[in-house]
């Protein structure tokens, strides 16, 4: 009976309970819907209008002359409040808008965008996303003219909310050094590293929120006015950036290597004018700019011979050889405690002087040289390379730059043989960047400069923030030092490992280097090649390192691989320099020239005249496009620039400034008789030219 | 043929009417919480979830006349060994399952995703039922008490290691299943008191307030009982315990994940974070709040439309009914959960078998639960928690398996007459 009473009972509580908790339920509902509803619509609002950000416009990047590396573009959604319209505006234009909507983004018929105008217009809602599609700014232009459009936001109720996307008008071109950033403000490059003037400030305006998780504009100003990032103005020249890439990705193809970078930087004020990083891509097809190797992290790298500059350097300061003295490579194998250091040549090179070493790349050589020095103070030696300011980042204007290794006597792992290995560029490890930063100072007598690539903040033509350039050391070495250093440099390029790049017009200083790559602490038959170097020689205006990894095929050293890719660099830049051209052409070349310091070639045949101007390397374009095969010339910003000489026209030609062969073969082919005076180019002529004459007519002209 | 009427005859038909209509409701509403007026898709359109409701819908029918046909005798016999089948899924889930949300609760096979969480529900229902129902199982005696509760803890535990909160809740539920079985009735007045000075300590922010409450009332109750000395030193005892009990709790608290300590604080101060926290809770009583007497009508909801609402379509579906349907469409479903619940208490009541009996109230104690603090949850009763709304929430596994839960009672209730009578 007891058992029975107490089930009752529990099953009743149960009862009592389910009713108790939907009671509690029903009860809450009830004061949410009309005791607390108003107050919950209210907060409905508020939370449904907030202030947010208007992105502001972010900055571009230029190239030195001006061209843009990198651009935001507008893009645009297309929105209609379609109750704006008046009635007439409306009814006129609702179906060929609907039709122009409709063959523009062909994703619904005409009728049902006109449906969804027309039932949102009768439903009364103020916002309808015609397409969340986003379309271009000449697009958008195109499409503020169609009916009911065209009356604006105002009178027509088209909002185009703009997003913008960045672009950059040369492709890939310098990809990785102009950069990217991405939405946690992560990247790499400029973009990354000028972010802060690039990004500018975001305003602040009254938004709603609308379907889709969407916000609405309710005014259409901001009420706190985005302030626009600044540009950037770097230092990167497009041409030579685009013959450094070109001639770097055919060198890699052909060698099929795994990754090259060039860095070529004007010798006297450390601007950057290219840098290009390509890595054969993941697929293992194609080559792509996927990581700064000239700067950052994963290019620092035991540098291999083209550190021997500095232990030459070191060897030079000390004051206690000669060029001239003479070192003994014995068969090309020479033991350094438990470890044997050889020569690239079988059989080695047996006695030759310093200068032979070096332009040989002898390791014997140079490490004998620099243990008998420096091994029972290798303290010295570090100094050297402390003193040339190679032992730490310089702060480059780029985040993420390389921390050069070097080790230091009386740490752990220095030992006996680390000294000679250290100074034939192993066991240690620095950039392009770096080694780069010293083959400048050398061409720059010394002084060593800052390389930099960023020249100024700008905005408009308002210099924000301008970056000089910045002088590390006044100088690395004596003059004496830094001109045989200059010399050793040139000899490598007549007598040594660098001969192929030997070039007679003008000369090219440097050095090659051919390192084994370490792959898990051993050193591999894979290489890692550069070249490093400056030229003119004589004048020295550009300085460059051009570095390829892990090339394939039989030969695989420096000389073979990295220093034509110089060569072909320096030659297409030396032939578009006209600075450098005119400098190095100035005695041998005509001495009557024009105002411009141009030759005086006026008029002639056009093919005869670029061959002329190409041969003396100075740059000529074509004015327009034409057929005439005789042109006039002008100058114009350090170029000349031909212009059709219409003479297949059946006026008298114009034949000033021709030679007479010219003159003559011209003007007889229109029948007329030439008669002339003097010597030289055509100064004047008897008949104007564009004046109409029978065959037969003579035409006096005065050469001068 | 005869037999066959007689069969069919015996079928709850008020429960399962009751079921449908829940389905259906739950169908519409889901197509509500999805629906975007701007890119207006059929009901019936599979790219978006009410279309893919109603391919679980119509697999739900397919289970259901599979449970029906079946012997009745099968899901006793089966009970231990489907218990057993998914304690394995269980224990394998966090190692092989697929990370969703942090959690690793579900199982990827092909397109489809299976939560084995929600179907140990009713595998460990039947175990239970299988358990208790010897004659010697008597639950005033601790030895069992610890049976049942090994049994309920088990696969809790290992849910725990998903981890999946939610779910494991759930299984608390039992408890009022054993309550109705003879669990002794001052556990449940402990774990009252418990929650209710648990409630209290976190609600009341100076703890010592707390303090000086608990020692009146214990006073009061000392000074209005018997005045014995022995009696005094124990309501101290338990009152000093219960002090000590409110600051450790504070402190267990403060040493909860932030996310977890937020959803249990949001209840108390929902505005503490309206636009972070407590933003599901705050939308979802928008959402609830200006849905008025009878709604804004069906589609016509702004809260629910704007994707205000998180996790719209699946935990918080309710939101949905209560602004488009306003008080009157919230009255008729929790009218309908309750009739279906009562219906089952008279249906488990009514078993000529233990089995069957207390089988059915671990169906009553689940859906109560799910029902309650879904519900809760949705209205800032209760920390949000994810657990669905039986039979409306989005969602294969929660509709397979609510149903399967169901119908195997349904299909108990059936065979009554049938079965053995063994009640003790």
């Amino acid at each position: 009976m007891n058992i029975k009473r107490s089930i009752v009972l529990r099953v009743r509580i149960a009862f009592i309970l389910v009713a108790l908790f939907a009671g509690a339920i029903f009860y809450r509902i009830v004061h949410l819907q009309f005791v607390e509803g108003d107050k919950w619509q209210a907060k409905s609002e508020t939370l449904n209008f907030q202030f947010r950000q208007v992105s502001a416009t972010r900055g571009n990047i230029y190239a030195a002359d001006g061209s843009l590396l990198a651009t935001s573009l507008p893009f645009y959604r297309v929105v209609l409040d379609p109750l704006v319209a008046k009635q007439d505006v409306f009814a006129s234009g609702i179906d060929s808008l609907s039709f122009l909507l409709s063959s523009y983004y062909k994703d619904k018929s005409a009728d049902s965008y006109k449906r969804l105008i027309k039932d949102a217009r009768s439903s009364g809602k103020r916002y309808v996303i015609l397409n969340r599609g986003q379309i271009g700014y000449q697009d958008m232009q195109k499409m503020s003219r169609w009916p009911i459009f065209r009356k604006g936001r105002m009178g027509g109720g088209v909002i185009f909310e703009k997003v913008e996307k960045r672009y950059r008008p040369f492709n890939n071109l310098a990809s990785r050094t102009v950069g990217f950033v991405n939405e946690d403000k992560y990247g790499a490059g400029i973009e990354y590293s000028f972010n802060e003037y690039l990004e500018g400030k975001n305003g602040k305006a009254l938004f709603q929120r609308i379907a889709g998780g969407s916000w609405k504009p309710v005014f259409d100003a901001e009420d706190i006015k985005p302030d626009d990032g600044f540009d950037i103005l770097t230092t990167l020249d497009v041409n030579i950036q685009d013959v450094a890439e070109s001639a770097l990705l055919r060198q890699l193809k052909e060698k099929d290597a795994a990754f090259g970078s060039v860095i070529v930087m004007e010798v006297a004020t450390g601007h950057i004018k290219a840098i290009a990083n390509l890595q054969k891509n993941s697929g293992g097809y194609g080559y792509g700019e996927n990581y700064n190797f000239a700067i950052g992290d994963q290019g620092l790298t035991e540098p291999g011979s083209t550190f021997k500059l500095l232990s030459i350097m070191a060897l030079l300061e000390e004051g206690k050889i000669n060029l001239k003295d003479t070192v003994d490579t014995g068969n090309g194998t020479y033991r350094f405690y438990d470890r044997n250091m050889n020569d690239v040549k079988i059989g080695g090179y047996g006695k030759i002087t310093i200068q032979e070493a070096f332009e040989k790349s002898s390791n014997v050589g140079i490490s004998k040289l620099v243990e008998e020095q420096f091994g029972k103070n290798p303290t010295k030696f570090v100094s050297y390379i402390e003193k040339a300011g190679l032992d730490k980042p310089m702060d480059f204007q780029l985040r993420g730059e390389g921390v050069p290794y070097f080790k230091k006597p009386g740490e752990k792992n220095w030992y006996g043989t680390t000294l000679p290995w250290m100074s034939i560029g192993y066991e240690a490890k620095l950039t392009p960047l770096h080694t780069l930063t010293l083959y400048n100072a050398v061409a720059n007598n010394g002084k060593m400069v800052k390389p930099m690539i960023v020249q100024a903040v700008v905005r408009g033509n308002q210099i924000e923030k301008r970056y000089q350039t910045e002088v590390l050391r006044k100088s690395i070495a004596s003059n004496k030092t830094i001109q045989q250093m200059q010399e050793l440099l040139e000899g490598v390029v007549k007598n040594g490992t660098a001969k192929n790049v030997y070039n007679k017009e003008y000369k090219i200083a440097g050095k090659t280097g051919t390192a084994q790559k370490l792959i898990d602490g051993r050193y591999s038959q894979r290489y890692y090649t550069s070249f490093a170097g400056y030229f003119p020689a004589d004048n020295p205006k550009y300085s460059a390192i051009v570095v390829i990894d892990s090339p394939k095929g039989f030969a695989a050293y420096g000389g073979d691989i990295s220093a034509p890719v110089f060569k072909e660099i320096a030659d297409k830049i030396y032939s578009q320099d006209l600075e450098l051209n005119n400098k190095a052409n100035e005695d041998t070349f005509v001495a009557s020239t024009s105002s411009e310091g141009f030759p005086y070639i006026q008029a002639g045949k056009v093919d005869e005249l670029q061959m002329i101007c190409n041969r003396f390397g100075i740059s000529n374009h074509v004015n327009g496009e034409f057929t005439d095969s005789f042109v006039k010339s002008s100058a114009q910003h350090k170029a000349i620039l031909w212009r059709a000489n219409k003479t297949d026209a059946p006026t008298v030609p114009d034949v000033a400034g021709m030679s007479l062969r010219d003159a003559l073969y011209v003007l007889e082919n229109k029948g007329l008789r030439v008669v002339y005076q003097g010597k030289g180019r055509v100064k004047g002529q008897s008949i104007s030219p564009g004046s109409t004459v029978g065959t037969g007519n003579v035409i006096n002209l005065v050469l001068g | 043929m005869r037999q066959d009427d007689l069969y069919i005859n015996k079928i709850d038909w008020i429960s399962i009417s009751i079921y449908a209509t829940l389905v259906i409701i739950g169908w519409f509403n889901i197509y509500a919480a999805v629906y975007d007026e701007q890119a207006a898709k059929s009901i019936f359109d599979f790219s978006i979830n009410s279309g893919k409701q109603l391919v679980w819908i119509g697999t739900a029918i397919l289970l259901i006349i599979v449970i029906m046909v079946a012997d009745y005798r099968l899901f006793e016999n089966l009970a231990i060994p489907l218990y057993l089948i998914f304690l394995f899924f269980l224990l394998i889930t966090p190692f092989f399952g697929k990370e969703i949300n942090g959690q690793r609760a579900w199982f990827e096979i092909g397109a489809f995703r299976l939560q084995p969480a929600e179907f140990a529900k009713f595998a460990t229902a039947l175990a239970l039922a299988k358990f208790m129902e010897r004659p010697a199982f008597d639950l005033s005696q601790i030895k069992y008490q610890g049976q049942a509760i090994a049994v309920i803890m088990l696969p809790v535990i290992f849910i725990m290691l998903q981890p999946d909160t939610g779910t494991a809740m759930v299984y608390s539920s039992f408890f009022i299943m054993l309550y109705r079985e003879g669990m002794p009735q001052s556990y449940y007045a402990l774990a009252l008191s418990f929650v209710t000075i648990s409630l209290l300590s976190l609600a009341i922010e100076n703890n010592l307030n707390l303090a000086i409450a608990v020692v009146a009332v214990i006073a009061i109750i000392f000074l209005l009982g018997k005045k014995k000395l022995s009696r005094g030193i124990i309501l101290g005892v338990i009152g000093i315990v219960v002090i000590a009990y409110s600051y450790s709790l504070d402190y267990v608290v403060s040493k909860l994940p932030e996310h977890q300590q937020n959803r249990i604080m949001v209840l108390f101060n929902p505005d503490i974070d309206p636009l972070g926290v407590g933003w599901n809770v705050t939308q979802s009583k928008i959402a609830i709040g200006s849905g008025g007497f009878v709604g804004k009508g069906y589609l016509e909801g702004t809260q629910t439309k704007f994707d205000f609402v998180p996790e719209q379509h699946t935990d918080f579906i309710f939101c949905t009914l209560g602004e488009e349907f306003g008080w009157m469409g919230s009255l008729v479903v929790i009218v309908l959960f309750c009739t279906l619940l009562i219906r089952l208490v008279m249906l488990a009541e009514r078993q000529k078998n233990r089995f069957s009996r207390i089988y059915g109230y671990c169906v009553v104690s689940i859906l109560l639960f799910h029902f309650v603090i879904n519900i809760s949850m949705t209205i800032g009763l209760f920390p949000v928690v994810g657990i669905p709304l039986p039979f409306f929430s989005y969602g294969g596994s929660s509709l397979w398996s609510f149903t399967i839960l169901l119908f195997i009672f349904i299909k108990l209730d059936s065979h009554r007459i049938q079965q053995l009578s063994r009640m003790g």
